[in-house]
């Protein structure tokens, strides 16, 4: 029987992700959480705004190594998280980039 | 002094819970005075997957789901949860990060144990300890069911029994109420599988004569039949 243990990748993420965040200090988010598995961020709290809570999202994607987000901070009028989300962000941006 | 209320609401919910019913009157107390009481409202997270476990849950009051999204991104719910359940307990356990988001349903309580008070617990007193191992061992139970339910049984079969297990007597009918969170999602994904499948499924089941799908309940006609339908 295997045993699931987080990657040290995931643990190295969330502790990147953390500190870009206490970094850039995005404006009228609180409680903020963050989670980390398979390279996929998950971030939830309260946001005064949609675009705030975008903005986290953007911060995020911006990190070298995240999959994708799951964006589950509530805002007033902000939509619920899709049943499926664009990964490999990055690579998205890059095939972008050549085109 | 002790918060009188605050440790009888606690043992009361005990009482509910499959296996700490047993538990001795100091060990209640002792997670009791550990516990606090915490609300959230409807589509707030309880805590995400890949967070640090720091606490055990106990359900007082309102449904929750637990959902785990795959490496490829798409979104699968593991449990759905009502008063009575604990979770979170398996990542304090393996003190591994939480292995999936958990979200309240609908207006929601939970005492929340810190993890490293429930561990030391868990150490001091065999009878808690007695108490998770038969919880955890049910668990494993209903996943080796999980698997063969998966692995054996179309959509319709599995339909077919999640339908019966929850079904209630309700003016003489069996009835499997919708709560106003159950959509046609919720229930796609509790069976593995989509919407589309879930609803041709419903349709077939429903014209062959088995149930009748209302607004805000499904109707068992033909118990029996249902019960032949979703054997292998």
């Amino acid at each position: 029987m295997t045993q699931e243990n987080p990657t040290s990748f995931d643990q190295q993420l969330r502790q990147t992700v953390l500190e870009h965040l206490a970094t850039c200090q995005p404006d009228g988010l609180e409680d903020l959480h963050v989670g980390v598995m398979n390279g996929i961020v998950h971030l939830a709290g309260q946001a005064q705004t949609v675009e705030n809570r975008q903005r986290a999202a953007s911060l995020v994607e911006q990190i070298p190594g995240v999959r994708g987000v799951v964006n589950r901070i509530d805002a007033p009028g902000a939509p619920s998280p899709g049943r499926t989300i664009h990964l490999d962000i990055h690579a998205s941006q890059e095939n972008q980039g050549k085109t | 002094m002790p918060d009188v209320t605050k440790t009888d609401r606690f043992q009361s919910l005990c009482t509910q819970i499959r296996h700490f019913d047993q538990l001795p009157a100091e060990v209640v107390k002792n997670l009791a005075a550990c516990a606090y009481l915490q609300r959230y409202v409807a589509g707030q997270v309880i805590y995400l997957e890949g967070e640090p476990a720091e606490a055990v849950y106990l359900l007082q009051r309102g449904w929750v789901k637990a959902t785990r999204m795959s490496r490829s991104g798409r979104e699968q719910a593991m449990l759905f949860l009502q008063a009575g359940e604990v979770f979170g307990d398996v990542a304090v356990f393996l003190q591994s990060p939480y292995p999936g988001t958990v979200t309240a349903l609908e207006a929601v309580e939970v005492w929340v144990l810190p993890g490293d008070d429930f561990l030391k617990l868990v150490v001091r007193h065999a009878s808690l300890a007695l108490a998770v191992i038969r919880r955890l061992s049910e668990r494993v139970l209903h996943y080796i069911r999980l698997v063969e339910d998966l692995s054996l049984r179309s959509v319709e079969q599995r339909l077919a029994n999640t339908l019966l297990q929850h079904a209630e007597v309700q003016a003489g009918q069996l009835v499997v109420p919708r709560r106003h969170w159950a959509t046609f999602d919720e229930m796609a994904v509790r069976l593995g599988t989509v919407r589309d499948v879930l609803s041709r499924a419903l349709k077939t089941l429903e014209t062959e004569g088995y149930l009748k799908v209302e607004k805000h309940s499904i109707v068992l006609l033909d118990p029996a039949g249902l019960q032949a339908r979703g054997e292998v």
